[in-house]
């Protein structure tokens, strides 16, 4: 079966200073695939460079996305093709109402594919159906997109827009981060009732209790800019145990 | 070109008999006054050929020009609100909605003169030696205005509809607007500048606002005039003790405009919030330039003012706050924010806090910034197309300032005229 994304040898700096050193990748549709790494090991950037964040210069290498060359794209291209970023740290955007914003993404993506747009009640209706399977406070939809929120109801916010957008290639930058024990059941039961054949997800997370509530078919270990193992869900286990020196000295050796 | 336009104007001052007080102090300052210039502090940094080159002719009142459907298209209060319309500064009674209500009292100024309405002696008290040539003018020149007069609190909102159109080519508009909002009254005064036609004139306004003891004045104005037109607004404000003023200007149009603010405490726990925005795009130029006073214990207040730029728009913000010696406890905060979308628009800001007491608690804070590559990224990231989200990070730079008006069909007209502006701007970055 032909790969969803594939990621070969990415080099990609910024300010002229390489973090990405080789990362490679290759994930089906339909698997879930879990990133951990200590801090500044670079998984934000894959992240961002996934969605097309212009201030990373790639270098070198390939990402192939449903067979198209990714980096071509531009963010909003990404989007249109499914692509959807959770970001670790989600933007504040003060004046600009956080439904009309959801509805202006929804509508240029499905514009953009030649889709119907949807009219302010049917958006409505749908985005309460959301709403209320994530529990989250409805009068967050009539303020300014992140702005004031708190950490917990960022990351909540960011999984709406994904349950809303209904991506194909989902990253969740550290999503968990920050959350209450119910959020994150919350948060995973967003992204599990994402979890479908055609769908993939792209997990970045520093704790195996995520990994408990969304069970990864694979996880990596990023270090340095690039993946120095590879294994199953146990893998997680071994690191809560372990910590990341004995991989590292293993793969310096 | 200077000394004959002194002489103009106080050629056309010399037909214009007195009916007030305030008018002989206009034509005696005419005869005093020096022609604004940039030695002059308080227009340092405005340009000024595009109001010194012109020899505007004194608007006349000018009957069946428009038709009452004309405002209809315009208004944003309900058709059986108080609307006065000031067509070229004339208060036009069969343009106007003008229903009886308690507590209001709403006249054509002239009228108001003549008929020795109570407070009429205010009139030109608080603009008092009309600082600058054009003071001076509008002093001189007419009696044409509104009177506005409030005793009571007043849940419909009244709005002025400010219209400068003529055939008669290039007319200066000289309107004066006394508005008194006496002790424990309160009023939402909506006031507008359309652009009726694309028409080269100049507005010359004076506003007297006094407000009472426990008085509160909500007063947005939204400034929409033609991209020709020069426009200059002098707001003075006094507050009594424990008064209300809240004032937010949009200025969107004009080729030149200036808003000037006065504003001067004369009794304890008053509180004033002066906010604006303005939009400077294209060959525009927008000033907003304040003078607050605190001159008594125990008032508060706010100045934030947000501005766009775009094109070879350009922008002058002079903001100052004098607080006197006896203003202990004041509570002053000032901030000017621009969004700076192209590099040959250029934005001034002085903000200027003077301060003679030493109890006080005063902040001021300005920003000049271009659009954040982190939203612009958040947003694209959610397949909104670029020119689409800078176009959102700007309306909502603008939305938070424009809120202030409380008052939504206002600023959803402000907005959607922003947005018109902001398209063709956003997609060419
Ligand atoms: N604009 C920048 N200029 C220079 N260095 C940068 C810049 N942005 C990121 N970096 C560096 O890139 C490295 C990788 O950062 P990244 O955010 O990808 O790490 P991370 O693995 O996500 O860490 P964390 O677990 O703390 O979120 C860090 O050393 C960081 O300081
Ligand atoms: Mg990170």
């Amino acid at each position: 079966m032909e790969h969803l994304l594939s990621i070969k040898d990415l080099h990609a700096s910024i300010n002229g200073k390489e973090i990405l050193k080789g990362f490679s990748l290759d994930m089906k549709a339909g698997e879930v695939h879990a990133i951990m790494g200590p801090n500044g090991s670079g998984k934000s950037t894959l992240s961002k460079v996934l969605a097309g964040r212009e201030e990373y210069e790639v270098t070198s290498g390939t990402v192939i996305y449903k067979g198209e060359n990714l980096l071509e794209m531009s963010p909003e291209e990404r989007a249109h093709q499914g692509i959807f970023m959770a970001f670790q740290y989600p933007v504040e955007l003060p004046g600009v109402n956080n439904t009309y914003f959801m509805q202006a993404s929804l509508n240029a993506i499905r514009k953009a594919r030649g889709e119907p747009e949807l009219n302010s009640l049917n958006f409505m209706k749908l985005v309460r159906t959301k709403l209320k399977a994530l529990e989250m406070d409805e009068n967050l939809l009539k303020r300014s997109v992140n702005t004031g929120f708190s950490g917990g109801e960022m990351k909540r916010n960011e999984i709406l827009q994904m349950t809303l957008l209904e991506p194909t290639l989902s990253i969740l930058d550290e999503t968990d981060s920050g959350l209450d024990i119910d959020a994150l059941k919350m948060v995973s039961k967003g992204v599990n009732s994402l979890r479908s054949p055609e769908r993939s997800m792209l997990v970045i997370t520093h704790y195996q209790r995520l990994l408990d509530y969304i069970q990864p078919d694979y996880v990596h270990v990023l270090s340095g800019g690039r993946i120095i193992r590879s294994g199953d869900k146990s893998l997680a286990l071994e690191l809560e145990e372990k910590g990341y020196g004995w991989l590292q000295q293993e793969a310096a050796a | 070109m200077s000394a004959a336009l002194l002489d103009y104007y106080q050629t056309l001052a010399a037909n214009v008999p007195n009916e007030h007080a305030y008018q002989a102090v206009g034509k005696q300052r005419l005869g005093l006054v020096e022609l604004p210039n940039r030695k002059q502090e308080a227009w340092r940094y405005t340009p000024l050929a595009p109001v010194l080159e012109h020899q505007f002719a004194a608007a006349s009142r000018e009957e069946g020009l428009l038709e009452p459907a004309d405002i209809a298209s315009l208004r944003v209060t309900p058709a059986d609100h108080v609307c006065v319309v000031l067509l070229n500064g004339f208060f036009m009674p069969e343009l106007s909605t003008l229903p009886a209500q308690a507590g209001l009292e709403v006249l054509d100024l002239a009228q108001a003169i003549q008929t020795s309405a109570v407070g009429i002696e205010r009139l030109g008290s608080l603009s008092g030696e009309c600082l600058h040539l054009f003071g001076a003018v509008n002093a001189a020149l007419t009696s044409a205005g509104a009177y506005i007069r409030v005793t009571d609190k007043l849940a419909q909102p009244v709005e002025i509809m400010h219209i400068n159109y003529s055939f008669d080519g290039e007319v200066l508009s000289n309107p004066r607007v006394l508005v008194q909002v006496e002790a424990n009254a309160s009023l939402t005064l909506l006031e507008q500048h359309a652009a009726f036609a694309d028409v080269l004139g100049m507005h010359n306004g004076v506003t007297e606002i006094f407000l009472g003891e426990g008085a509160a004045l909500n007063h947005p104005r939204l400034q929409n005039d033609s991209l020709r037109t020069r426009h200059l607004s002098s707001l003075y404000i006094q507050q009594a003790a424990s008064s209300v003023y809240k004032g937010t200007t949009l200025a969107l149009g004009s080729a030149w405009s200036r808003t000037e603010f006065h504003l001067d405490f004369s009794g304890g726990h008053a509180h004033c919030e002066l906010n604006g925005f303005y939009l400077a795009g294209e060959q525009q130029m927008q000033a907003m330039h304040l003078d607050v006073l605190h001159s008594v214990p125990d008032c508060s207040s706010r100045e934030s003012f947000k501005g766009i730029l775009y094109g070879q728009g350009k922008a002058v913000f002079d903001g100052n706050i004098l607080v006197k010696k006896d203003a202990q406890q004041t509570d002053a905060r000032l901030s000017n924010d621009n969004l700076v979308l192209s590099r040959e628009a250029e934005i001034d800001t002085k903000p200027r806090l003077e301060i003679y007491a030493d109890d006080v608690q005063c902040s001021h804070g300005t920003t000049v910034g271009q659009i954040d590559p982190e939203m612009l990224f958040y947003l694209r990231a959610r397949g909104i197309p670029k020119s689409a989200a800078m176009g959102m990070i700007c309306q909502g730079f603008a939305a938070e300032l424009i809120a202030h008006c409380d008052y939504p069909a206002l600023e959803t007209k402000a907005l959607s005229i922003l947005q018109e502006r902001l398209m063709p701007v956003a997609a060419a970055l």
